[in-house]
């Protein structure tokens, strides 16, 4: 199936031609062909949280090569997880793919649609990683019972709440269901004549449709199977139903993006916020009032969709690189390095040891709102993975915005967004034939 | 220059109207630079104002230390100036036969020209990722700079300049037996210098801040340029990080500032007659 | 005589493709190869990170016709360039013309105005995003110390594309300022002398000798104003990622979401196309209307 692209040799000559001017102006830039030596791999990699942890990830390849003599791992940082798919995919349209990379788990069926993935199920399974990993965090990677990746960075989305306003407002603990969420959030509010000061709640704008896939988890729907998605079942337009009872009552804003509700939450504007357990440093660290940090609350039951993304292992390269990527997956997901990744940056580490070292019991004592985003995890799995998952998104949250901008009632929305998404999905379904 | 004769009088009714739209338009920048200073709750505390309470400068190493900056600050330099270095080459001998000579398809060649600024520059990634990669220039410095060596904006640009030169001047020059060459360099370029400095400076900042193909074609920090490093502390799940963004924002953008200033000064003077008294 | 013309003319041709070479070389590669591999694409159905393709013939072409999206974002597309163009064109000619003189603290002017230009757009964004937002932004804040109403400028469906618009002013009206200025430099400073003497006003030199001597430049910047939409993109991505509800999605955005987040090369470049051909035939109608009134100097 993957037919190598045939080389034009008249563009090569031209092109050849044109880089030699520039090739002789900056001598010593070219960078070097490879050396026979330890086997190298490419490692390319999205920045989730903020600005430290590329030297974090910088920090522990270094430390990973120095311990590892016959591997050289480069780590490329990519942008942001769309970026980095797209540099991913485009590398592996001219076969040349990186060794390894970090992608959102949603990407899982894109790479398998495009054969990129190298299956790990037999490795992983004369290890210990069906043993030690959670099984919600592994399962992230798995399709029709394969493993595909190894779950690194995990995240899910929380509820933020501030402390000081639910004190005064004489509201005691965090909402625990939908019901309560409405009632907290309406005495939340605060209002000067017809202007809003501060909302209740806020749900992330940008990955609004993330915390919509949890409202149906919670409501008892899983709201997406292999080849389409289920979002015109009732149980999902309830959950729409219930958003737009909240925006209608005044207590929920209709709409926000992800960076401006993160700052609206710090600076007091919302009492409460749905937003990713990957922003809890941030938020712990800029907000001038105490944050809290709670499940989402439940309808049915408790329910929420990962985040956050597996390193997975090119199916193209040779026997001995897959072999390197293996130890440097497994190396990044090992008991130690999990749970200081984990206490450096708010993602959830995938191993139960890690969680039962010293360190990360410390750190829980420290900061016990991390436990939170854990415990959850148990009733969590993995979010939208459709192939054309990506257009499958935006289509969802265009649907949501315009029922939360009350121009479309909340069943018409997700009927057409869901004809919709399902015919994009059957689009790209057409070509595997 | 309108009122000579005025010049004060017409001096204060400028600054009376300039200096509150000037402010206007700085205020951004001034907020840039004061969250630079500021500890990250001071940033959305809404009780703790505009100012920050102690300047706090060690948001700027750390920023720096982030990423490589150094080798990027390096790059960027290489890249913006080998790119204008090129662009100012090839535009102005186009520009010129487009303004003063005379050859069969000029207007469609043009229009070829006018492609290049028509067509979305994302459309153009992957076909130019695939050729590069032909030619084995992904992560190369030379990746970043040769997409952008002709410029059908400059050549435009300068074609329009070219042809508001007084053809009295460059007729004499010519019946002084300069060649076309010569016209251009001894005649043409002088007068033109304030568009070549217009074009100049609007290319450096173009290509300064160019992000999404340099994200594309570089994967080694030897290779990549300052807007990377930005990226870095902009592009979160968390939102970003304030206080270093900023910070680095201010970093990079002050090399272009004081390049604004300095090249700004040549926009002094006419240096053209027409000759008609 | 003639053969002596003919000869000339034959040599100036020659040395015109001579000084066009280089250019072109450059164009060949890295533009027009695009362009006929987008025509190309846009007959397949071709994936982003697949190298097989499936000839569809005119079918990307026939969903452009019921892709609402599409027709949203030209819309926005249109409705942004038709407001902003105009009057960030207006606002650079006056600023153009009032510092272009030797008084003292025009530099600080310029950079002022300039400045917006070289702010890296992923923070210039940012920036505006806390701007614009609701409660302690300073724009809300200026508001209210006002009197006037707070407004939630980014997630009102209506609000956010002027918001964007507004944005946009401060950050590319001194980039046309400085293309203007430059322009300045051309016009003889003696015709200005000659009016001073005659007594012409102010205001009148602007319209009567500043403008038309200036057109080609302005002419320039009139077509390039066009293609300016292009430049949104970077803002849209940045600060609203289309949102809410598709209000900021302009065409140049959706052609990358197309192409790149969902990898529908083919369809994304039919979308690419078409906006070429519809920006051509709009610059072709600019070139045949206002391009003949345009009045050089250089030329009798």
């Amino acid at each position: 199936m993957k037919a190598t692209k045939p080389k034009i040799s008249r563009r090569r000559l031209l092109g050849a031609g044109l880089a030699m001017p520039f090739v002789s102006m900056m001598p010593g830039i070219i960078t070097a062909g490879r050396a026979s030596g330890p086997v190298k791999l490419q490692f390319m990699y999205p920045v989730g949280v903020s600005g430290d942890i590329n030297t974090i990830v910088t920090n522990m390849i270094a430390d990973f090569n120095s311990k590892h003599d016959a591997i050289e791992v480069e780590a490329v940082y990519a942008g942001s997880y769309e970026n980095t798919e797209q540099k991913v995919i485009t590398s592996l349209g001219v076969g040349d793919p990186p060794s390894m990379w970090l992608p959102i788990n949603s990407s899982l069926q894109t790479f398998l649609g495009l054969d990129a993935l190298e299956d790990l199920t037999d490795v992983a399974k004369s290890d210990d990683i069906y043993d030690d990993f959670i099984p919600g965090f592994l399962n992230t990677a798995v399709s029709d019972g394969r493993l595909y990746g190894l779950s690194f960075q995990p995240s899910t989305p929380v509820l933020y709440y501030n402390k000081d306003a639910f004190e005064a407002a004489g509201i005691a603990k965090a909402p625990e269901d939908w019901d309560e969420l409405l009632e907290a959030a309406k005495a939340l509010v605060v209002r000067e004549g017809n202007e809003v000061k501060r909302w209740g709640l806020i749900i992330g704008g940008g990955w609004h449709d993330w915390m919509f896939e949890a409202f149906c988890r919670q409501n008892g729907l899983l709201p997406w199977e292999k080849d389409k998605v289920l979002f015109d079942r009732p149980e999902a337009i309830e959950a729409l139903e219930h958003w737009k009872k909240m925006v209608d009552a005044g207590a929920m804003a209709p709409a926000s993006t992800w960076q401006g509700s993160a700052n609206d939450f710090m600076a007091g504007t919302t009492a409460m916020l749905y937003h990713s357990t990957g922003s809890l440093t941030n938020m712990r660290t800029s907000s001038p009032f105490k944050v809290g940090v709670a499940f989402m609350p439940k309808r049915k039951t408790w329910g929420a969709a990962q985040g956050g993304g597996p390193i997975m292992i090119a199916k193209k390269q040779s026997d001995a690189q897959k072999e390197a990527a293996w130890t440097f997956a497994r190396w990044m997901t090992s008991t130690d390095v999990q749970a200081e990744w984990g206490k450096a940056t708010g993602y959830l580490a995938v191993r139960k040891s890690s969680w039962e070292t010293d360190s990360m019991k410390a750190y829980l004592e420290k900061v016990p709102e991390a436990r939170t985003a854990f415990d959850q995890a148990e009733y969590s799995g993995a979010f939208m993975q459709v192939p054309a998952y990506s257009r499958a998104r935006d289509l969802l949250k265009s649907a949501l915005d315009r029922t939360m901008a009350g121009e479309i009632a909340p069943a018409d929305a997700l009927n057409g967004a869901n004809a919709e998404i399902n015919r994009e999905i059957e689009r790209v379904l057409r070509r595997r034939g | 220059m309108l009122h000579r004769l005025s010049r004060r009088a017409r001096g204060g009714w400028l600054h009376f109207v300039m200096l509150p739209l000037a402010v206007l338009w700085m205020s951004p920048m001034i907020w840039i630079v004061l969250t630079s200073l500021k500890t990250r709750t001071e940033v959305f505390d809404p009780a703790a104002g505009l100012l920050p309470e102690v300047l706090v400068f060690t948001n700027y190493p750390a920023t720096l230390s982030v990423a490589p900056f150094g080798t990027y600050l390096i790059n960027s330099i290489l890249t913006t100036g080998s790119i204008l270095i090129c662009q100012l080459v090839t535009i102005t001998l186009a520009a010129y036969a487009f303004a003063r000579l005379e050859f069969r398809f000029k207007n469609f060649l043009f229009g070829l020209f006018l492609l290049q600024v028509m067509f979305p520059i994302y459309s153009t990634f992957l076909a130019n990722f695939v050729t590069l990669r032909e030619m084995g220039m992904i992560n190369t410095l030379p990746a970043l700079v040769v997409p952008f060596v002709a410029s059908g904006y400059g050549t435009f640009m300068l074609r329009q300049s070219f042809r508001q030169i007084p053809s009295e001047l460059s007729d004499a020059a010519r019946l002084d037996g300069c060649g076309h060459l010569a016209t251009l360099w001894y005649v043409c370029l002088p007068l033109v210098q304030p568009t070549l400095i217009a074009f100049g400076i609007i290319s450096v900042v173009t290509h300064w801040n160019d992000y999404m193909w340099p994200l594309l074609v570089t994967n080694s920090d030897s290779v990549r340029t300052l807007p990377i490093g930005l990226g870095l502390l902009a592009k979160a799940d968390s939102g970003a990080d304030w206080t270093r963004l900023m910070a680095g924002t201010t970093i990079v953008v002050s090399p272009l500032l004081l390049m604004f200033i300095i090249f700004q000064r040549r926009f002094i003077d006419s240096f053209m007659h027409t000759g008609v008294k | 005589m003639s053969r002596n013309v003919e000869k000339a003319r034959r040599n100036e041709a020659v040395l015109a493709y001579f000084l066009l070479a280089p250019s072109l070389l450059f164009l060949a590669a890295f533009t027009y190869w695009p362009i006929l591999r987008s025509f190309w694409f846009s007959l397949h159905d071709v994936l982003l990170g697949d190298p097989r393709m499936f000839f569809l013939g005119a079918e990307n072409y026939q969903r452009l016709l019921s892709d609402g999206l599409f027709w949203k974002t030209l819309g926005n597309t249109a409705f942004y360039t038709l407001i902003t163009v105009p009057v960030a064109i207006a606002i650079a000619l006056l600023l153009a013309v009032a510092l272009d003189s030797k008084l003292r603290g025009m530099a600080i002017y310029r950079s002022a105005f300039f400045y917006p230009v070289m702010i890296p757009s992923v923070a210039a964004g940012m920036v505006w995003v806390f701007l614009y937002a609701p409660g302690y932004g300073p724009i809300n804040e200026a508001l209210a110390a006002l009197g006037l109403p707070q407004i939630d400028w980014l997630n009102k469906s209506g609000l956010a594309l002027p918001a964007i618009m507004l944005m946009s002013l401060w950050k590319y009206s001194g980039y046309f300022m400085l293309i203007l200025l430059a322009a300045l430099k051309l016009v003889p400073s003696d015709l200005y002398e000659a009016a001073r003497l005659d007594g012409v006003s102010g205001w009148d030199q602007l319209i009567h000798i500043t403008v038309p001597l200036i057109s080609p430049t302005l002419y320039f910047v009139v077509i390039i104003g066009l293609l300016h939409s292009y430049q949104i993109f970077d803002y849209v991505y940045v600060m609203t990622q289309g949102g809410p509800a598709d209000a900021t999605n302009v065409l140049t955005f959706y052609i990358y979401q197309t192409g790149f987040q969902y990898q529908d090369i083919g369809y994304a470049s039919t979308l690419a196309n078409t906006l070429l051909l519809s920006v051509l035939a709009l610059i072709g109608l600019i070139a045949v209307t206002l391009g003949r009134r345009v009045h050089y100097l250089g030329e009798r």
